[in-house]
């Protein structure tokens, strides 16, 4: 799988703060690549060295297979970026925008006006296309922000925490539409600090804090880099003594405990085990309500691999 | 998407359409227009009205299109020059719009030339409606009009001086990246060289400073001696380029005297004026053009510098 993004050393210092530092990073194509850190973590300002509106201080970039160099614009006929809250002009209407910014990726007339329609009416414009952008909403933003950056059919879609602002529907609407534009070949890099969001949608990810790579690599990979057990939690009625012991003769159960009527299933192993274990309290006669692996989640793996830095940093 | 890569041509003109919908849509910029248009037709209109109220019968005049240098001055190419470029690039970086706009696959030196492209746009238009309004409002009122021929060289003129302010309002707006710094700081560079600078000059006696400096410039005068003495002043700074160039196509011969004021002889109504020295019209006018040049290269240069260098940090 050949890489789309690759970032060797990368450094970017703002006075004494270095907002990156000694960044690899790399992006296969064909993938959603989430690139995940808390607010602060450098994210943005790599995006920004991505498509050439900040210049490294150090290392190299290369997009697409070509090498990032200062004001070269054509390796950006091929990416298409949204930034966070994207500011568009408002003095332009959402048509007049997409043709323009057409215009400047050299897209014909014939293109544009088949390009532009479509977009309007796939991220929910194409009725207020020939209103000012000054009128829009936030949400209506920051769906145009998402018209734009899929304007010239990129082959790499860099997208700034895309559902930043939105309202929980807009949210569902702009992971869809990410969806969608991954299942037409356009390999998408979006940074976010919504775990669930990273967690739902995307193939691969990169966590990044202080603007240090922390873990990269698929979501299965990263979690197998934590070492800490994993736990089921149950919620059982009718439980009973012989619902725990059945749960206790699985072979992968390190240890099982009772609060009310939830039961603590403590594992040997990192695999789901949630329908031998369901099955078991089946066999005992309990019910479950509700059921969750604890310890697999993103959100689990991102604040121990954050501390297990911060650890590190201590020490030093 | 087509395959092949866009022309430069082809991106410069999407930036100087994308421009051209900001400057035209401004409402600083749609309201600088009426006022202007509100006073060349008071200009126009200002004879009638004193006739009305019991002044002198309107004569005909057929040099008060030429006369008047089509109606614009000094202040309007200043105004002009800050109405139309003081959102430019500071407000794209207010705004965060220069986001969007730099991620695009247009290098910034086009982004740049756009934008100025579409300023010098913005002001052929606007000048050129102004002037033909002038022109047709001077044959009515004031009958048939000599040397209207000329008038593309107030025209050339307006747009000589009002780049100059174009290119500081830009590199203030560039720098610090704010459109109230640069629509402040020309202001401030404009009264200081025109006004504080002008009677510094001409108490002094050191006014031939200000040939140098954009704006007003030093005072001379030119053709026969007036009453005073002294013939008919003229500005010889780079606002003036237009009228100086008329004057020369239609007396080349002239030449620009200059004076002093003795402040220590000063009597009660009495002025005394120290001729300084003389030089020919041409001159002045080459002289004015150079030096109009030269700030319009060296500003735009470091602009386009400064902005082709900037880190997007917005």
């Amino acid at each position: 799988m050949s890489l789309v993004i690759e970032t060797s050393g990368l450094t970017k210092r703002y006075e004494s703060l270095i907002a990156v530092n000694n960044l690899d990073l790399t992006v296969k194509r064909d993938t959603i690549h989430g690139f995940l850190g808390p607010n602060g973590a450098g994210k943005t300002t790599t995006l920004k060295i991505l498509v050439g509106l900040l210049k490294a201080d150090g290392g190299s970039v290369s997009v697409l297979g070509q090498e990032l160099g200062w004001d070269k614009p054509d390796v950006r006929l091929k990416i298409g970026f949204m930034p966070e809250l994207p500011k568009l002009p408002k003095h332009l209407k959402g048509r007049e925008l997409l043709d323009i910014y057409g215009r400047m990726y050299g897209m014909t007339k014939e293109e544009r006006n088949n390009q532009v329609p479509k977009l309007l009416d796939m991220v929910g414009l194409k009725e207020r296309g020939n209103d000012f952008i000054g009128k829009y909403s936030k949400g209506m933003q920051q769906r145009l922000g998402m018209a734009q950056a899929l304007l010239s059919e990129p082959e790499l879609v860099i997208l700034d925490e895309p559902s930043i602002g939105l309202d929980p529907v807009g949210m569902v609407e702009v992971r869809e539409m990410m969806k969608e534009i991954a299942k037409e070949g356009v390999t998408v890099f979006l940074s976010s600090h919504l775990l669930h969001e990273v967690q739902q949608i995307c193939t691969h990810v990169t966590i990044i804090n202080k603007g240090v790579a922390v873990a990269s690599g698929t979501l299965k990979e990263i979690s197998a880099k934590v070492k800490g057990p994993m736990t089921i939690e149950a919620e059982v009625d009718k439980l009973s003594k012989a619902v725990i012991k059945k749960v206790e003769e699985l072979p992968f159960v390190k240890d099982v405990s009772q609060d009310g009527k939830k039961l603590l299933v403590e594992l040997k192993t990192r695999d789901d085990v949630r329908s031998q274990v369901s099955q078991a309290i089946a066999a005992g006669g309990g019910i479950v309500t509700s059921m969750n692996l604890k310890g697999e989640s993103l959100e689990d793996v991102f604040m121990h691999l954050l501390a297990k830095r911060e650890e590190k940093e201590a020490s030093k | 998407m087509s395959e092949s890569r866009p022309s430069w041509i082809t991106k410069f003109l999407a930036v100087v359409r994308y421009e051209m919908f900001w400057n035209i849509r401004k409402k600083k910029f749609i309201g600088m227009l009426i006022v202007a248009f509100a006073l060349t037709t008071l200009v126009l209109a200002l004879d009638h009205i004193a006739n009305f109220f019991g002044g002198p019968p309107i004569e005909p005049n057929p040099d008060f299109v030429i006369g008047t240098n089509v109606g614009l001055g000094g202040f309007a190419f200043f105004l002009f020059a800050i109405v139309t470029v003081m959102n430019t690039i500071s407000a794209e970086f207010e705004s965060g719009t220069i986001v969007p706009l730099l991620a695009k696959p247009v290098s910034r030196t086009i982004v740049f030339l756009g934008k100025l492209f579409a300023a010098f746009l913005t002001l052929l238009a606007t000048y050129c409606f102004l002037m033909i309004y002038m022109a047709i409002g001077g044959f009515v009122v004031y009958g048939p009009q000599n040397n209207l021929h000329l008038v593309p060289l107030s025209l050339l003129g307006a747009l000589f001086s009002t780049f100059i302010w174009i290119s500081i309002v830009l590199l203030f707006g560039t720098l610090f990246r704010s459109s109230l710094i640069a629509a402040l700081g020309p202001l401030g560079i404009w009264f200081g060289t025109n006004i504080i600078g002008s009677i510094i000059g001409v108490l002094a006696g050191q006014g031939w400073i200000f040939t140098y400096i954009p704006g007003t410039g030093n005072s001379g005068y030119i053709g026969e001696p007036s009453p005073t003495g002294m013939g008919v002043a003229v500005a010889t700074g780079t606002d003036s380029i237009g009228s100086n160039l008329i004057n020369y196509i239609l007396h080349p011969s002239w030449e620009v005297t200059y004076y002093k004021i003795n402040i220590g002889e000063i009597a009660p109504g009495q002025i005394p004026w120290e001729k300084l020295y003389s030089e020919p019209l041409s001159n002045v006018v080459l002289t004015s053009i150079a030096v109009a040049v030269i700030y319009f290269i060296v500003f735009i240069g470091i602009s386009w510098y400064v902005f082709r260098r900037a880190q997007i940090t917005e």
